[in-house]
């Protein structure tokens, strides 16, 4: 599902990722960790194709996104869900705007975008909250509508960057298990989070990055 | 994505964009719309000019009043004149009572005071229309003088200076209202790019994100152009409509004047072909100004 072959990835000369190689297997569930600056962000952006490496391989989907054109760059992230770390809402459209926004250009009836958008809000616990624009929703609310676009559309890898970074231990228990319950349907997920709490919890495969590079990559840990 | 369903999303999107920029579309089409109600006015009096020079040079006439007594001998004679000069297209009798009659038609405050004269002030005469471009003939001086000269002739009433004036004015209105046209479209186009322009740069930060979650581009740029051709549609369609208002008052206030000065200046509307010359020049605008505004160093 993911490959990464000795990808590095610098910024104006300094090196944010070196030489990281692992691969992903489709229907895992894996963590990515790190302290600040270690370049977790940095690896998920490639993986999504916000970034290009500057040196190495990188499949993902059978794609090969570092040699990838730019055309073909809206259908590779068509294909995932991605909950971004500053949540990345539409700010001039409401909740059900932000999260039938996917469904649109994906060609679903109106009626079909309504239903799979309030149920997904609904497990969410956003319902309520429909007709809200994001800047009248409180962080944890805007970060469980990333993470509902990122769902709606039943993708095959889902990414989250910190997904649970402004949710209480409760919601963020929720969320994890939310994950689960997709990744049991099949869907490939890469969660980035410095939550030790969270990944030991989970136990679940987990890569370390520091300072670029992998540390641990293949340390799977108790189900 | 089904082409249908494409079409129907780039519809649904330029359309709630516009709605969301409410004033800026207002004020976009606001603009659009006086730009094209100036161009319509031009087109509008043009095409009026051109229908009076069109009737003056089909109807150009040469009026010979008869002196009172005056003979079929005599009226046949001037009509032989008139005839052999060549620049004759034909000769219609006017007697005092159809001439009355007329005024009455023209003057219609006046119709009764007219009427109620004892005689009949009107006098006969022949009214000798004219050839295509007869007018501008350099023996046309030579037949007036022979008619004026005729001795049934009370009176020959002929202003070929005014029809060359006319022609001249409507040659004038007609290219200033076209390099007009020209500049006002440009200038709607101009005014829409800038608005989409802006809206584009106001929602920079939206159309990153709509990449980000993978909006195919024509879904990104496609609403700005399918918006700016909405503008002006819209634009042309409020400009016609305040043409054919201000025609309707027209057509309202003149009509009830004492002389009916429409259906004596024979006004008319845009023909349909100008009227849709109209409304696709704000399309053609409003296409212009949103293909401009997209250009990738606008939209990234």
């Amino acid at each position: 599902m993911i490959e990464f072959y000795r990808v590095t990835k610098e910024y104006h000369g300094r090196r944010v990722l070196r030489d990281v190689s692992f691969q992903v297997r489709k229907g895992e569930f894996l963590f990515l960790t790190g302290p600040s600056g270690a370049g977790k962000t940095t690896l998920l952006k490639l993986i999504y194709r916000a970034e290009r490496p500057t040196d190495g391989q990188l499949i993902v989907n059978g794609m090969n996104v570092s040699a990838m054109r730019l055309s073909r760059v809206p259908s590779l992230r068509r294909s995932m869900g991605v909950v971004f770390q500053d949540y990345k809402l539409l700010p001039s459209r409401t909740v059900l705007e932000n999260v039938t926004y996917v469904l649109k250009y994906l060609g679903e009836a109106p009626s079909e975008r309504r239903r799979r958008a309030y149920q997904v809000l609904r497990m969410l616990e956003l319902h309520h909250r429909m007709s809200a624009y994001p800047e009248e929703l409180s962080g944890g609310e805007q970060q469980r509508v990333a993470l509902a676009r990122a769902l709606v559309n039943d993708p095959s890898l889902l990414i989250a960057d910190e997904p649970t970074g402004n949710l209480d231990h409760r919601l963020a228990l929720e969320v994890m298990k939310l994950f689960a319950d997709v990744n049991v349907r099949g869907t490939t997920v890469l969660v980035a989070t410095h939550d030790q709490d969270l990944i030991r919890r989970a136990g679940r495969r987990c890569l370390t990055l520091e300072r670029g590079q992998l540390l641990e990559g293949l340390s799977e840990g108790s189900a | 994505m089904r082409a249908g369903v494409a079409l129907a999303t780039l519809l649904d999107e330029a359309v709630s964009g516009l709605v969301r920029a409410r004033r800026m579309t207002v004020i976009s089409v606001l603009v659009i719309a006086v730009s094209l109600l100036l161009v319509g006015t031009f087109l509008l009096a043009a095409e009026n000019l051109r229908g009076l020079s069109e009737t003056v040079r089909g109807e150009t006439a040469v009026t010979v009043f008869l002196r009172p007594g005056a003979t079929d001998a005599d009226r046949a004679e001037i009509s032989r004149i008139a005839r052999d000069s060549r620049l004759a297209a034909r000769v219609t009798h006017v007697t005092p009572d159809e001439a009355r009659a007329r005024f009455s038609a023209w003057f219609r405050s006046l119709a009764a005071a007219a009427a109620s004269l004892p005689t009949n002030p009107f006098p006969e005469s022949l009214e000798i229309v004219l050839a295509p471009d007869a007018a501008a003939s350099a023996a046309l001086p030579g037949l007036l003088a022979n008619l004026a000269g005729h001795r049934a002739a009370e009176e020959v009433q002929f202003d070929v200076e005014w029809v060359r004036r006319l022609r001249g004015a409507v040659g004038v209105a007609r290219a200033a209202g076209g390099a007009l046209a020209v500049v006002l479209v440009l200038g709607a186009a101009f005014t829409i790019a800038n608005v989409v322009r802006l809206t584009i740069l106001l929602h920079r930060e939206e159309i990153d994100i709509l990449r980000l979650v993978g909006a195919p581009e024509f879904l990104i740029r496609g609403p700005f152009v399918v918006g700016g051709l909405l503008q002006g549609l819209l634009g042309g369609l409020i400009a016609l409509g305040l043409l054919g208002g201000a025609y309707r008052a027209l057509l309202f206030w003149g009509g009830r004047a004492p002389e009916n000065l429409v259906a004596l200046l024979g006004i008319r509307f845009l023909p349909p072909v100008s009227a849709a010359l109209l409304v696709g020049g704000g399309v053609a605008a409003g296409l212009l100004g949103g293909l401009i505004a997209v250009r990738r160093r606008n939209v990234g």
